[in-house]
């Protein structure tokens, strides 16, 4: 097992390298750099510009750049932001951290609510409650993240002008005041609880479409494992319905959705997407966009290289889980 | 005992005489002003630093407007010079040398006295080329460097290689010395004031100073009670008790905020947002007040050829004036208002936005929208007949057709370009549209030189004195002709800019740049296009702001933050 670890862990470099070069060579790839936007400014002249791309190093050859800002990495340095001027650190860490609240929320109201869900529907097989969840399903499924933030605002909206007050937040992840009092004067019992009143719309639009497809499968899977001969013969032997449901069904039914856990790693660092920039919540994604549109290499690579190695190190864990959870699995 | 009261009086006094405060007028006299409150502004970018020498957006400027001080900047009322940290100056040997008196007694937030020291270390560094400065071009002027020295303590001296015109206007800001000097020495003066900087760490010498900034959310600054500024009566300003930045996704974001009551201000960007907010006022969901169409913005759109081109015959014909007299008369502005803009615009034809009333004039040759005399035009100059496809072509068969590009995602200058092509195809002009990204734009313009014509605008500014790289002949963004052949008109044009920039005297300017934009509206080396409108709007709880008749779109919806208050 543990050599199994060891080269699994050897095979992240040369992906992880892989992986960032092509990242650095898209960006160079794409017209233009961070001060091309400055060329068309008259108040810029030809050597402020050509000062500014000797000083940001963006004059030098793409290779050299590459080389820099992966020694960089070795020290476990992200490189300078070109806007911020700042370590990328610096900048990327409480998005990160935001990004985290949102995300972390929605994957455990994954969980408790399309487990169930799951389990309900293929006890109930083609019972109304599991018609009526199924389409509620695709619906999930069908409608768009960034569409269906808009409708959620849109509803947020509409609630505060029935009730004449904010049931909801129209956005955003904190209060400017909670009760008269600066947010960060207030108690931090009441920032969190604010917090959370904030996330709750986010977290709903976020969970959907994962709630949507986790209920299918799990209902799939508890339909499967109904039919193995190993239920028939517990409920030969005479055990009540509740132990065979939970400790022969689902236990085996779960397996899969254990595995997926891993993957969910890098989504928890990379934040919920255009979610995010819909409803105003201040995580990676509109710092990512900001650095697109900007050009800002090292805040782009620097989220790159984040997400890479998460998502190499999740793939690895869910493995790992899936051999935990099932003792059929062994990696030799 | 009776001495020392006596002696405490008098230095109390002599403290006074010594303080010599910016007196900041209100816009309404028949507002009586109270203190507190917070004055919620918006942005739709984080800032990106909180060091002058780094910023390069207004983003990052807009906050630091609130806490670093300029000698001098306009005066919102008359948009001539008016003093900030300097109280007067003197020009001398005949406006080469200014010599600037600031205010005694101004403090920075710690306590330190802001004097001349800190001026001149602050234009030190701006205008060190290794630092990267924004403002660095404010210390220099046609290549030779403008010389600043201090005299004494509370005065500084600016020597400039020629006359120069904005030479009162010094807006770069300045920094405490005693805070950035040892960064400077040891090369770090970059790395200081980041965004992750502790705020309390930030000196101020605004009205304002920094209490909190949390990333993607919001910036807080509150009073400085070490302000250099009183109100008319004497008064310690700034009246507010904080300043906040909330920071929104985008412009829509901003308008949900402004219409649940949540920001103070916000201009409406196109008709539909008026209606919005309208609509919100009518129904008495929101206690405010909207402007539409109160002024137009300084920004412009304006579509030029490529007088460069690789075929001689494109370029032949994009440098005949006929022709683009013909595609001027081609533009329906009166179309590109409605459609564009959702009504609420003006067209623009010269270069000086409308806004800037000390040089714009009206009175400038006007292509208006004809067909007619468009093909009338065109025919003058060769293209008499079409051919099959409907495209008028010259005497040797060549039809009449170029390529137009506009940056991507740009709604309107894309419709704007839309609507050109149509109404050029309906006479017989085959252009060719399509956008394509910004930096591929501009990439074009300024290498490559492989466009015919194209369709963007420049951020146009109150000064037309720092439009020079546009429209001198060696300029970096002389896009339409990077010669080396000029015509007579170009060369006009040059000289026009040359002597504005070094007239000092004000009359004698504003001919210069009326001729200016008379020339550049008849020969249309540029053809500009309409000019969106500003349509201010504001909670009816804020005061301290301009009366509808008295906004401008430069200076916005009130004269100083200083003088914004919070009605009770």
């Amino acid at each position: 097992m543990t050599a199994y670890i060891v080269r699994r862990l050897l095979h992240l470099i040369p992906t992880f390298l892989g992986a960032t070069f092509l990242a650095f060579l898209v960006i160079q790839l794409a017209p233009g750099d961070f001060l091309t936007r400055l060329e068309l400014d008259p108040s810029y002249n030809t050597e402020q510009i050509d000062n500014l791309r000797r000083i940001y190093g963006l004059d030098q050859p793409f290779m050299v750049q590459y080389a820099k800002w992966l020694s960089g990495l070795m020290k476990g340095y992200l490189g300078v932001s070109l806007s911020y001027q700042t370590d990328v650190w610096t900048v990327l860490k409480p998005r990160i951290l935001n990004s985290m609240v949102l995300v972390g929320l929605a994957v455990i109201f994954v969980y408790v609510v399309a487990v169930p869900i799951g389990i309900y529907s293929a006890l109930r097989q083609y019972s109304w409650g599991d018609r009526i969840l199924t389409s509620l399903a695709f619906f999930g499924l069908a409608v768009p993240n960034f569409f269906f933030a808009l409708l959620m605002l849109y509803f947020a909206l509409w609630l505060k002008d029935v009730f004449g007050h904010e049931i909801f937040p129209i956005g955003g992840m904190r209060s400017l005041y909670i009760d008269g009092v600066d947010f960060f004067s207030a108690p931090k019992w009441r920032q969190w609880l604010d917090v959370l009143w904030h996330a709750i719309l986010p977290v709903i639009v976020v969970g959907t479409a994962d709630t949507a497809g986790l209920t299918r499968v799990m209902r799939t899977q508890m339909l499967e494992t109904k039919m193995q001969d190993y239920v028939r013969t517990a409920r030969a032997k005479g055990l009540s319905e509740r132990v065979v449901v939970y400790k022969h069904i689902l236990r085996n039914a779960i397996i899969p959705i254990v595995a997926t856990i891993g993957f969910l790693l890098p989504g928890l660092i990379g934040g919920a997407g255009l979610v995010e920039v819909v409803m105003g919540w201040p995580g990676l994604t509109p710092m990512l966009l900001e650095a697109l549109f900007s050009i800002d290499v090292y805040i782009i690579m620097g989220i790159t290289a984040i997400s890479v190695i998460l998502l190499m190190v999740g793939n690895l864990v869910s493995d790992l889980l899936l051999a935990w959870v099932d003792p059929r699995i062994r990696y030799s | 005992m009776k001495r020392i009261v006596w002696l405490l009086a008098l230095l109390a006094v002599g403290g006074m005489a010594f303080a010599q405060p910016k007196v900041f007028k209100s816009p309404n006299p028949n507002e009586t002003p109270v203190y507190g409150g917070d004055f919620r502004d918006w942005s739709t970018a984080d800032p990106k630093t909180f060091n002058p020498f780094v910023a390069k957006e207004t983003s990052s400027t807009d906050v630091m407007d609130l806490f670093l001080p300029t000698l001098t900047g306009y005066n919102p009322y008359t948009l001539e010079p008016e003093g900030n940290l300097a109280k007067s100056w003197e020009i001398k040997n005949n406006g080469l040398t200014i010599v600037f008196h600031l205010r005694e007694g101004a403090e920075w937030s710690d306590g330190q006295p802001i004097t001349a020291d800190d001026v001149i270390f602050s234009a030190k560094v701006h205008a060190d080329p290794d630092v990267g400065s924004n403002s660095i071009k404010s210390f220099e002027l046609d290549g030779s460097p403008i010389v600043w020295t201090k005299i004494d303590d509370y005065t500084v001296q600016a020597d400039f290689p020629k006359p120069f015109a904005p030479a009162l206007i010094q807006g770069w800001y300045i920094v405490p010395k005693h805070v950035f000097e040892k960064a400077y020495e040891e090369g770090k003066i970059t790395e200081m004031w980041g965004v992750g900087t502790d705020p309390a760490e930030i000196v101020s010498g605004g009205p304002f100073m920094l209490d909190q900034y949390v990333q993607g959310e919001r910036v807080v600054l509150k009073k400085n009670p070490n302000f250099w500024g009183v109100d008319e009566k004497g008064n310690q300003l700034p009246y507010l008790d904080r300043y906040i930045f909330t920071i929104v996704g985008d412009m829509n974001a901003a308008l949900a905020k402004f219409l649940a009551g949540e920001i103070d201000l916000y201009a409406a960007s196109d008709a539909d947002q008026v209606a919005q907010i309208i609509e919100r006022i009518d129904a008495g969901k929101l206690d405010a007040s909207i402007f539409p169409n109160a002024d137009v913005t300084t920004g412009t759109n304006f579509i030029f050829f490529n007088w460069n081109n690789e075929d001689p015959w494109k370029a032949k014909l994009f440098q005949n004036k006929k022709f683009r007299q013909a595609m001027a008369h081609l533009m329906d502005k009166d179309a590109m208002i409605e459609l564009a803009l959702g009504g609420l615009g003006k067209p623009q034809w010269s270069p000086i936005s409308i806004p800037v009333k000390q040089f714009f004039t009206d009175d400038v040759a006007k292509f208006e929208y004809n067909p007619e005399k468009a093909a009338q035009l065109l025919a003058e100059i060769g293209f008499r007949t079409k051919n099959a496809d409907g495209v008028l072509v010259d005497a040797s068969g060549r039809p009449l057709e170029f390529r137009l590009a506009t940056n991507q995602g740009n709604n309107v200058r894309e419709k704007i370009a839309q609507l050109f092509t149509e109404d050029a195809k309906a006479i017989g002009v085959n252009v060719k549209y399509a956008p394509i990204n910004f930096n591929e734009l501009v990439r074009q313009i300024l290498n490559t030189r492989d466009f015919d014509a194209i369709l963007i605008g420049l951020t146009g500014g109150i000064e037309p004195a720092f439009s020079r790289n546009v429209w001198e002949l060696d300029g970096p963004l002389h896009m339409w002709n990077y010669g080396p052949d000029f015509q007579s008109f170009e060369i006009l044009i040059d000289k026009l800019m040359k002597q504005g920039a070094t007239t000092l005297d004000q009359a004698k300017r504003r001919e210069i740049y009326v001729r200016f934009q008379q020339v550049v509206a008849e020969n249309l080396p540029l053809t500009y296009t309409v000019a969106p409108a500003y349509n201010p709007a504001r909670l009816n709880s804020v005061g301290g702001l301009f009366d509808k008749d008295q906004i401008t779109s430069i200076v916005g919806q009130y004269p100083y933050v200083e003088t914004v208050f919070i009605k009770k």
